[in-house]
């Protein structure tokens, strides 16, 4: 994917506040501040799972921005840099850490019979609750459900998931950000996409 | 799975695509096997939809603001780390 004018745009503004940054100018941390603190928070607690871990997060990666922004090469966009600094330190928080026990992503994948067609309940392979009322569908149980299962996903596919479907990045960038392949990244996205469908199924289920 | 005009998909594989179907990076005629297929499998139609509110609700669940109060006390520590640079 090319990138846009408003794309270069925002690049070219970003080495503008990293340079700014480095001749100690206030200003340019206000505007870093406005642009990404948000985003960073978001990304950590979503891979983190946690507001402590996700305040650690968002606190370390502005630190190496401020102290650490030499290490900014301008070979990769500013948002990209930031993007994989927040996921190398949120996974790392998990890292070590004893949590629920992950799903098993495979009992959530569809089932298929040998010629290769759906295997199962017919009235629950028939169940489309995508029309159901939005306050039904965003209910605070239906969001509990969502967030343990993303919570219970293995660490690598709950940050793909964040990284598209929260915070809207392409297949290429998330790939860029995690040093993984395309393939791999739409892969996890489709597991995770597809567990995540299965649960919230199983809740509104057949009759919904 | 061979692509061609002709080309028939099974569920599973139709349920493979969903991704690159949704993104719009399928070739014209796999689009085609795709969608014949959706016109005789009601349950693949029930996946497609679903599928696709489970990514709305995955956004929607988890666009989360920053609370002001930290970026509050984020902001004055690194005016302190600025400073002693």
């Amino acid at each position: 994917m090319n990138p846009t004018d408003a794309d270069v745009a925002e690049r070219l503004q970003d080495v503008e506040l990293i340079d700014r940054l480095r001749a100690g100018e206030v200003a340019a941390l206000d505007s870093l501040m406005a642009r990404y603190s948000s985003r960073v928070y978001r990304l950590a607690r979503g891979i983190t799972r946690s507001d402590a871990d996700a305040e650690e997060v968002v606190q370390d990666v502005f630190f190496t921005l401020v102290r650490k922004h030499d290490t900014f090469e301008g070979r990769a966009a500013v948002g990209s840099w930031i993007y994989r600094i927040t996921t190398n330190t949120a996974l790392n928080k998990r890292r070590g850490k004893r949590f629920e026990a992950e799903i098993g992503l495979e009992e959530l994948l569809p089932a298929f019979k040998a010629d290769g067609h759906r295997a199962g309940d017919p009235s629950f392979l028939l169940a489309d609750w995508s029309q159901s009322p939005e306050q039904d569908l965003l209910s605070t149980e239906s969001r509990r459900l969502l967030s343990e299962t993303i919570d219970a996903l293995p660490d690598h596919y709950r940050a793909v998931l964040v990284l598209r479907d929260v915070e809207g990045l392409s297949n290429e960038e998330v790939a860029e950000v995690l040093g993984e392949t395309i393939a791999s990244v739409k892969s996890k996205l489709h597991r995770a996409r597809m567990a995540l469908r299965e649960r919230l199924t199983r809740h509104f289920g057949p009759n919904c | 799975m061979a692509d061609g005009p002709t080309t028939r998909l099974t569920c599973q594989d139709v349920i493979g695509l969903l991704v690159d179907y949704l993104e719009a990076t399928l070739t014209e005629e796999t689009v085609s096997a795709f969608e014949r297929h959706l016109e005789i499998c009601p349950p693949c139609v029930a996946y497609l939809r679903t599928y696709r509110k489970t990514q709305e609700l995955t956004g929607a669940a988890g666009r989360i603001e920053m609370p002001e109060e930290l970026k509050t006390r984020l902001y004055e520590l690194l005016l302190k780390q600025l400073d002693q640079r």
